[in-house]
């Protein structure tokens, strides 16, 4: 999805998968390369499970086919995960073991030599920080720690792909940010997926996202772009006045937008002030705003050129609502 | 058959580190003893008995129904939670995503089970040391009783790990294996019920009390080791294609 010269490190292409008569993931195709984290995004039931269980290899598509570093996962399927770190989202792991016992045991089943598994181990839980917990039973871990072993698992031997399906689930404020940081460090080297439900988090980790809603891509591409797309710049004015006034104050620069972007406009009282919502934010309109709201006598408090929040995207594109709408809703809550 | 050792490993050291094996190691040694215990007090009274009828091969052949109603429990048991909890864990998904092959994992998990099956047999050997200077210890015979627990181990505990692929929880694994092999046990009683015929040859192949009793006395059949290893191949091969299916769920 994003050009450049990284090698293509997850590639799909035209999955489908049914479970009887119900198609579950149709058609979904998309490239991951090295130094991309891609935010895999969708409401419940999307698909975003089923799909990450045929990136990993543990369910067979209906259709298509799943390359991993360039090895197809259902012809070649050891060389493929042996490249693959995968961090599922519900696994309850072996509570009878110890972090460190289980590590190494999933060490060994990656084929991590005896010589390098104690470093491997080192390594993968100072990055998920449970190196104090190494030694105590998973039994006795809290959820968070729990899906910190399961995330120091993905990332033993330093995978090339990472596959992390809600990584930051039952995570504190804290934790969160910490693993965040972590994605962040890692982008550099690897090709990242991430499956979440927490917008905020494709905005702080990814640098790109792929909406999936019913099973189909609905949309994707750079976060930026995708925000464009959804046509998502606004302008909000806060102006000292009434909203009679802000309006006639308003109605030249009103007059030259087009039907469909007038019919857009929002002027309304709150707390005293009077907003606006312009569905436009390029300077132009910034600055003619401000010049005709001075050269009225009133008084300028806000002006804000608004970038669409991908939440209003994510909401448009998995509801029938267009993202105005949302944002409208939102705004009125 | 990348992956058959850590699986391997994994399923020993998982047993042992839950109370399971443990209940099921006293269980099965105060049930052995008690058993063990009445066959030497039984032949203590017997004056002048022959090495053939001592209490070892009493132990493994003529109380073979004892025997194999213990095999019945203990089987089931041991194989009942091998790929049942890894399903009802999700655990499966990282087992699947890691790079082994669905061969390693049911022949690692196999392995383990049947090095906890010969275990838990493991002490019993206590009663051959018991009785070593009672003149009533042959070796050999010891050593083809303890064949006959082997061989059905081999077939029992495959067949438990097959049943324990169908079932999401580890009580309908045991219930599977239990009724199957209860099956195939009430099968070889029809040695005593039909006349002379195909009908009674097979029950008499299929007997597992037939097979103690023979082993116990020394009496190695080459069919019945064929039998139990065929029925032991085709039910780890069987197992694997299952595993396998479950990326096609």
């Amino acid at each position: 999805m994003e050009s450049g010269s990284s090698p293509t490190m997850i590639e799909a292409v035209d999955l489908e998968k049914s479970f009887g008569a119900v198609g579950a993931v149709r058609g979904v195709t998309f490239s991951v390369r090295q130094g991309e984290v891609l935010g895999f995004l969708g409401p419940n039931g999307a698909g975003k499970t089923t799909t990450f269980r045929m990136l990993a290899g543990t369910l067979s598509p209906t259709q298509g086919r799943v390359a991993i570093c360039g090895y197809d996962i259902a012809s070649q399927p050891l060389q493929a995960k042996s490249r693959l770190g995968y961090m599922p989202e519900n696994a309850l792991l072996y509570p009878e073991l110890s972090a460190r016992e289980y590590l190494s045991y999933r060490a060994e089943l990656k084929h991590i030599t005896r010589s390098e598994r104690d470093r491997a181990i080192l390594r993968a839980s100072e990055q998920a920080k449970i190196g104090t917990m190494l030694d105590t039973r998973i039994a006795h871990l809290s959820k968070g720690y729990r899906g910190r072993v399961a995330l120091a698992d993905a990332l033993l031997g330093s995978p090339p792909v990472l596959l992390l399906d809600e990584p930051t689930a039952g995570l504190d404020p804290n934790q969160v940010l910490e693993v965040r940081a972590l994605i962040a460090s890692l982008r550099e080297e690897h090709a990242i997926l991430i499956s979440t439900h927490v917008l905020s988090e494709v905005e702080a980790t990814c640098t790109s996202a792929l909406v999936i809603h019913k099973g189909k891509v609905v949309e994707q591409g750079p976060l930026d772009a995708l925000r464009q797309r959804q046509k998502g710049a606004r302008l909000k004015l806060v102006v000292q006045a009434t909203v009679s006034s802000l309006g006639s104050t308003l109605g030249p620069l009103l007059a030259r937008l087009s039907p469909r972007d007038a019919a857009k406009v929002r002027i309304f009282q709150r707390e005293g002030q009077s907003h606006a919502l312009l569905p436009s934010a390029d300077e132009s309109l910034v600055a003619e705003a401000v010049r005709l709201c001075v050269a009225a006598g009133l008084a300028v408090l806000e002006v804000t050129p608004q970038r669409r929040a991908l939440d209003d995207v994510f909401a448009a594109l998995t509801t029938s609502q267009t993202a105005d709408e949302v944002t409208a809703s939102i705004e009125a809550q | 058959m990348s992956g058959l050792l850590p699986t391997f490993k994994r399923e020993r050291k998982g047993l042992w580190v839950t109370p399971l094996a443990w209940v099921l190691l006293v269980t099965f040694l105060l049930l052995q003893g008690g058993i063990f215990y009445s066959i030497t007090v039984h032949f203590s009274k017997m004056e002048g008995a022959a090495l053939e009828s001592g209490p070892l091969n009493a132990y493994f052949g003529q109380q073979s129904l004892l025997m194999a109603m213990t095999l019945l429990l203990l089987c089931p048991s041991l194989t009942m939670r091998t790929l049942a909890e890894e399903r009802r864990t999700g655990n499966i998904e990282l087992l699947l995503s890691a790079p082994v092959s669905p061969s390693a994992i049911v022949l690692g998990k196999y392995a383990g089970v049947y090095l906890s099956y010969l275990l838990i047999w493991l002490p019993t050997g206590l009663y051959a040391f018991i009785l070593r200077d009672t003149g009533s210890l042959h070796l050999p015979t010891l050593a083809s009783g303890y064949l006959g627990i082997a061989l059905v181990g081999v077939s029992h505990l495959s067949i438990g790990l097959l049943m324990s692929s169908m079932a999401r929880s580890q009580l309908v694994a045991l219930l599977l294996t239990s009724t199957c092999l209860f099956g195939i046990f009430v099968l070889g009683i029809g040695e005593y019920i039909f006349d002379d015929g195909i009908l009674r040859d097979i029950s008499g192949y299929l007997s597992l009390t037939t097979l103690l009793e023979e082993c116990s006395k020394g009496v190695i059949d080459s069919r019945r080791i064929v039998l139990h290893l065929s029925v032991g191949a085709w039910a780890l091969f069987v197992t694997s294609r299952i595993v396998q299916s479950w990326r096609h769920a």
